[in-house]
């Protein structure tokens, strides 16, 4: 049966051949479409680690970057405060900074305040790497002063945060999520343990530099928010003292439940009053939110749109296509029902030709995109999300085709033997 | 069958051309009579298959849609449009990258790099500098406005061609003196002040007062480097830090040629002053990666990624292109389909008019008409579908102050390309089943394969 098809199929090879093409190209975007769908669905799923109601982001902006000042801010080596005397004198930034926080907490308002250098949707990151330089994990660092898991509700699933019992300490305290405490001590207990590869020797400007130790585990914290894929992430002990090594560069407050943006003024004045010559912009969290996630989606959405109107452009052309083969095809049909052959099987021998030419298509589709990976043009999809979209297009294209083709099928099954016998 | 005649009959009793010439020849003479047949009969086929007419009118339009939009929203960020009206000589430093042993940051440059590097480079007309736009709060009674300020000299405005409604822009001079004095877009007058002229007015951005000299129309948020609500001296900054701002900083600079003859020289004079920079902490930075661009090859820059962050605009250029092409295969194909089919169904119309003696020529004529009256439809259709679909993304305000612009030349590519597609897939079988004889023709004998 399937032989006597495909040959069927091969008698009408030119036509069939463009209905081929058109079905591989139509694979081939949906897949795109489908892939970028499937991936923030199954990001979307994952837990995001904080809770970002209520909490209000206040950018600072110190307009005095002289060179001098931010000289220190993003390599590592030179947070060696504990090996230094204590002599060096406090930054008046760090003066600044314990003001403003102590500004806020008499507000009613406000119920808690922390600092940070990264903050949830906001523009900025921050990334460093441990391990040898081929093969480097990379994990995102915030420096945030001791409130902030109270601030945006982070959820500790081992140990401790840090806090006032590490002042002093011949180490850096830090706080790592388990994505990271797996990538690099494997499922041993990282409490208490140096954060570097264990497997690995010490690089030299490791060995110069105090050593950071894990002293607790959250167990996510998704700083670019719930439609981008979960990334290592690392807290770092914010010090507003002489030991200060970097600026932060935000403020979070958590505000009482149903503050309204009148407050921000309020707290504006009174942050622009403490220091004259920084500005401020407040924003809730909940906006940026919806700002981060609008930018991230707007792109899927008119991939989809696009990608819907073109399938629907398809679908009615492929209708046509098929309409026309049947009305050509009257005269082999109805010598078929001449001799005997139920509508059924007519209904039955089109849809199954249909399927052969979609099927030649499809194949050549999946043997396309398959090569995506191999050829590195997306980024780290995980092959669950990436076969899952491949099986999700197929599907979608085959029920496209079957549902293109239930018409002129039907239209077949109502050609009479008389109209056949009467061409000839 | 039937309709078939009878449209056989309408046009070819009064041709019988032998020959190539005499055809063409007859052609000629009728040309006029034979173009309202034409047209007339292409109106007719166009209504009697409905639904061939609305997939290819659907594909059509939908297509010069969309590559309409995708152009205009291309041009919104990189076409030489007001207020960058010297687009052909000017180029602009928008980031630089600073490598050091252990990090990396890419970002707008101090102020002094500006000065020493840029500012002193031969060739120039003019040189600009420039804050990226900042997000400022105004508390105006009783509300609170949000815009986006950004602090410049007094080149800047010779440099972009402002259109003003109000007032000039502010000078040299205010600059050099520290005037607090500002230019701020139409929108921004409104929100201060409502339908009212603005000029000479106070207004206060992020606690500071401005008195108001201009103000001009919205700049499209797009066009990065002029864009602001409020614009405002730098030297009205809130600190002098910034003079002392050497290599990380927020400021870009826009370098205007003499000629556009020039620009290749600045470009490559800017390249090789890169290297003699003077860093003040050799441990933290050491190299300075960067170039004086156009928009188009800073954005290649940035979005290639590349460990020296060279400027590939050709290879941006070419994954546009193809993106675009990979686009346009699938409603091609649908095409050719839709038409390889009218042209097959209609096997045994061409039939009866060759029976009829129409020649080969007059039904190609016919067919011409016919696609070409479709793809004119189509892209009636198209031009009027684009204008919608780029207001309602304007009026979405997603993209605040956007003006969008129809790229008339994509249009007509457009045009021209879904006009050859169909030429070739409908006219060409169709030229073929010509030359068959006409009782071959009558029995559909070119179509089954």
């Amino acid at each position: 049966m399937t032989k006597h098809l495909l040959k069927l199929v091969w008698n009408r090879k030119r036509i069939n051949f463009l209905i081929t093409v058109e079905i591989f190209f139509s694979f081939i975007v949906l897949f795109g479409v489908v892939l970028a769908a499937v991936y923030y669905v199954d990001n979307y799923r994952q837990p995001l680690g904080f809770n970002y109601e209520n909490a209000w982001r206040v950018a600072v902006e110190m307009n005095n970057r002289a060179e001098g000042s931010h000289s220190s801010q993003s390599s590592q080596t030179d947070i060696n405060a504990p090996k230094e005397p204590s002599e060096k004198a406090e930054p008046p930034s760090a003066t600044t900074f314990k003001q403003l926080m102590a500004a806020a907490k008499e507000f009613d308002e406000i119920e808690g305040v922390a600092t940070c250098t990264v903050t949830p949707y906001g523009d900025g990151t921050d990334t460093s790497s441990i391990g040898d330089d081929s093969n480097p994990i990379r994990y995102g660092v915030s420096m945030v002063s001791d409130d902030f898991p109270q601030v945006l509700g982070l959820t500790l699933t081992r140990g401790r945060w840090f806090g006032k019992e590490d002042d002093g300490a011949n180490y850096r305290p830090v706080v790592i999520n388990e994505r990271l405490s797996r990538d690099v001590f494997g499922d041993a207990d990282p409490l208490g343990k140096e954060l570097r590869r264990p497997d690995l020797p010490p690089k030299q400007e490791e060995e110069k530099s105090t050593p950071m130790r894990v002293v607790g585990v959250i167990n996510e914290f998704r700083k670019d928010g719930e439609y981008t894929a979960p990334d290592n992430f690392l807290f770092r002990r914010q010090l507003l003292n002489n030991q200060m090594s970097r600026e932060p560069n935000a403020l979070m407050l958590k505000v009482r439940p149903g503050t309204t943006a009148e407050f921000e003024e309020k707290v504006i004045k009174r942050f622009q009053a403490i220091a004259k010559d920084w500005s401020f912009e407040i924003e809730p969290v909940t906006k940026m939110r919806e700002t981060a996630n609008t930018f991230r989606l707007a792109p899927l959405i008119a991939g989809g749109l696009v990608a819907g109107f073109l399938m629907l452009m398809v679908a009615m052309g492929l209708t046509g296509v098929l309409w026309q083969n049947v009305t050509q095809r009257t005269k082999e049909i109805g010598l078929r029902r001449a001799k005997g052959a139920t509508a059924r099987r007519i209904h039955k021998q089109i849809l199954a030709e249909l399927i052969i030419i979609a099927t030649f298509g499809l194949i050549f589709g999946v043997a396309a995109v398959v090569q995506f990976p191999l050829l590195d043009v997306i980024g780290d999809i995980n092959s669950r999300v990436f076969s899952l979209s491949i099986v999700i297009s197929l599907a979608v294209i085959y029920a496209l085709t079957v549902i293109c083709g239930l018409y002129p099928s039907w239209m077949a099954t109502k050609v009479q033997p008389a109209e056949a016998l009467h061409y000839e | 069958m039937k309709k078939a005649l009878a449209y056989a009959r309408a046009t070819d009793t009064c041709v019988s051309p032998k020959s190539f010439f005499s055809c063409f020849f007859v052609l000629f003479v009728d040309e006029v009579f034979m173009l309202k047949n034409y047209l007339k009969i292409a109106f007719k086929v166009l209504l009697r298959r409905k639904f061939f007419t609305f997939i290819s009118l659907f594909a059509i339009s939908f297509t010069l849609i969309i590559l309409m939009v995708a152009t205009a929203l291309f041009d919104n960020v990189f076409a030489p449009q007001p207020p960058e009206d010297k687009a052909d000589r000017s180029l602009y430093v928008m980031g630089i990258r600073l490598q050091g042993p252990e990090s990396q940051s890419t970002g707008p440059a101090g102020y002094v790099f500006l000065e020493r590097y840029v500012r002193t480079l031969p060739n120039v007309e003019k040189v600009s500098i420039y804050t990226t736009p900042n997000v400022v709060y105004s508390f105006w009674k009783g509300g609170k406005i949000k815009s986006f300020l950004k602090r410049t000299d007094g080149e800047f405005w010779q440099i972009m061609g402002f259109r003003f409604l109000e007032g000039g822009p502010f000078t040299a001079e205010d600059e050099k003196s520290a005037n607090f004095v500002a230019v701020i877009n139409e929108a921004t007058r409104r929100k201060f002040f409502g339908d009212e002229p603005a000029v000479g007015k106070m207004i206060e951005a992020d606690g500071q007062q401005f008195r108001v000299v201009g103000v001009v129309g919205n700049v499209p948020i797009f066009r990065i480097n002029p864009f602001a609500d409020i614009w405002v001296p730098i030297s009205t900054s809130k600190t002098n830090a910034y003079k002392s701002q050497l290599l990380r900083g927020e400021f870009q600079a826009a370098i205007l040629a003499k000629s556009s003859a020039d620009l290749p020289g600045i470009k490559s004079e800017f390249e090789s002053r890169l290297p003699g920079v003077e860093f003040p902490d050799k441990r933290e930075f050491n190299t300075a990666i960067g170039g004086a661009d156009t928009m188009f090859e800073f954005a290649s820059r940035m979005m290639i990624p590349s460990q020296q962050m060279e400027s590939q605009p050709r290879k941006l250029l070419a994954i546009i292109i193809s993106l675009m092409v990979l686009f346009m295969i699938l409603p091609t194909v649908n095409l050719i389909n839709i038409n390889v089919s009218r042209i097959l169904e209609r096997a045994s119309e061409i039939g009866v008019r060759k029976a009829f003696g129409a020649s080969s020529w007059t039904l190609v004529g016919q067919f011409v008409t016919e696609n070409v009256l479709l793809t004119l439809i189509g892209g009636v259709l198209g031009f009027f579908g684009s204008q919608f679909v780029l207001k309602l993304i304007a009026d979405s305000g997603l993209i605040p102050y956007a003006e969008f612009h129809l790229n008339y030349r994509f249009f007509v590519y457009g045009l021209l390309t879904a006009l050859f597609f169909g030429l070739f897939s409908g006219v060409y079988p169709a030229w073929k089943m010509s030359r068959l004889h006409p009782v071959q023709a009558l029995k559909g004998a070119g179509g089954s394969r």
